[in-house]
């Protein structure tokens, strides 16, 4: 008789299959369904959902925010990404380890450098600033055991589609065994 | 054994249990000791308008929490919190929320549903945050009765579980050890 773990562990076992299964099948079809990527092993757990402007929009106009960064943020592509070191070891997220490409070409991020000089050009209040910036995902976290992070990746409107490949260095002094992921087809909603 | 006397036993069980685990069990899941560091300012107006400084507070642990109802860790987390405000009683450490770059209608709504108790600080600009360094919202911080910062939570805990409530025991009695050279 299986224990309820060991039905949780199966179940994931064929959700990630599934979910494998599906990648295959959205990467040969002639029709773009874009994925919400997810990846739990015995080291991490990832999962990357692509947000619309719309609901971007939507989020930061309940928090406030004026017409004019709207604007802005609506010009652009979210991706929302959360990370859980599930690993005994220090995890590195540094965000210029990851790669990120469309269309075969390098794509650039949109960081906070170029955000607050949108912020400066539209006259945005601090507390705005404030919650956008705990919105993003940090550039560079040494994920402790156990420790969750999370928040949006942001990319040109021009974007499309998004590949990711992300590398993480392990231990506290980064000289462990990299871990290497990839994410492919991640599409910008329109 | 009837269930009356099991359920005595298990009270008294309970109340031993609560310091000894502060003394000798390791750090609850998620609560990082860090190199002590002096707190930094938390000079603020609460949900009522009524200043607070964390300066004024010294002589017993504070438990320091940055928080905003738009974050969903935050949102799991505060009921949690709630029930540590209730679970903690009389005891001696002072529970602090602090809420980050939201209006008071945004902060009460929210609280209001899940924390009725708990009267946030407003950091109404966010800027008080930002001088804390939290690596995420939410962020806990557990300041000791000097005035320094000893321990960090890392995202949302579940603080009503017996191993956070006998670690926040420990530190009010002196049993939960302190980093070697901090005291």
């Amino acid at each position: 008789m299986r224990t309820a773990a060991q039905h949780v562990t199966l179940a994931r076992q064929l959700a990630v299959l599934l979910a494998g299964s599906l990648s295959w099948l959205s990467a040969t079809a002639d029709d773009r369904t874009f994925q919400r990527p997810y990846i739990e092993n015995d080291d991490l757990l990832v999962r990357l959902i692509p947000r619309s402007p719309d609901q971007m929009a939507a989020f930061y106009e309940a928090r406030g925010f004026p017409q004019a960064a709207l604007d802005r943020i609506r010009q652009t592509c979210f991706v929302t990404v959360h990370i859980e070191n599930r690993s005994t070891d220090v995890i590195w997220l540094e965000l210029d380890q990851w790669r990120f490409t469309g269309d075969g070409k390098p794509l650039p991020r949109l960081d906070a450098a170029y955000w607050q000089a949108q912020w400066d050009d539209i006259g945005l209040r601090q507390a705005s600033r404030s919650t956008f910036g705990w919105t993003q995902l940090p550039p560079v976290r040494d994920l402790q055991p156990d420790e969750p992070v999370g928040g949006n990746l942001v990319f040109p409107a021009a974007t499309k589609v998004l590949n990711i490949e992300a590398t993480f260095h392990t231990g506290a002094d980064r000289h462990g065994k990299p871990i290497r992921l990839g994410f492919g087809n991640i599409g910008c909603s329109k | 054994m009837n269930t009356k006397s099991a359920s005595v036993i298990v009270c008294v069980l309970w109340l031993l249990v609560i310091p000894l685990a502060g003394r000798t069990a390791d750090l609850p899941p998620g609560v990082m000791r860090i190199a002590a560091t002096p707190a930094p300012a938390l000079r603020l107006d609460n949900l009522d308008g009524k200043p607070y400084d964390l300066a004024d507070t010294h002589g017993h642990w504070r438990f320091v929490h940055f928080w905003a109802s738009w974050c969903a860790p935050c949102r799991r987390e505060m009921p949690s919190i709630q029930q540590l405000v209730t679970l903690l009683g009389d005891t001696d450490i002072e529970i602090i929320v602090v809420n980050t770059a939201e209006s008071e209608d945004e902060a009460f709504s929210f609280l209001a549903a899940v924390a009725p108790d708990l009267v946030p600080l407003m950091d109404k600009d966010g800027l008080v945050t930002e001088a804390w360094q939290p690596r995420g919202l939410p962020a806990t911080y557990l300041v000791d009765p000097q005035g320094r910062i000893q321990y960090q939570a890392l995202g949302g805990r579940a603080w009503e579980r017996p191993a956070y409530l006998a670690f926040l025991h420990g530190l009010v009695q002196g049993l939960t050890t302190t980093p070697a050279g901090n005291r």
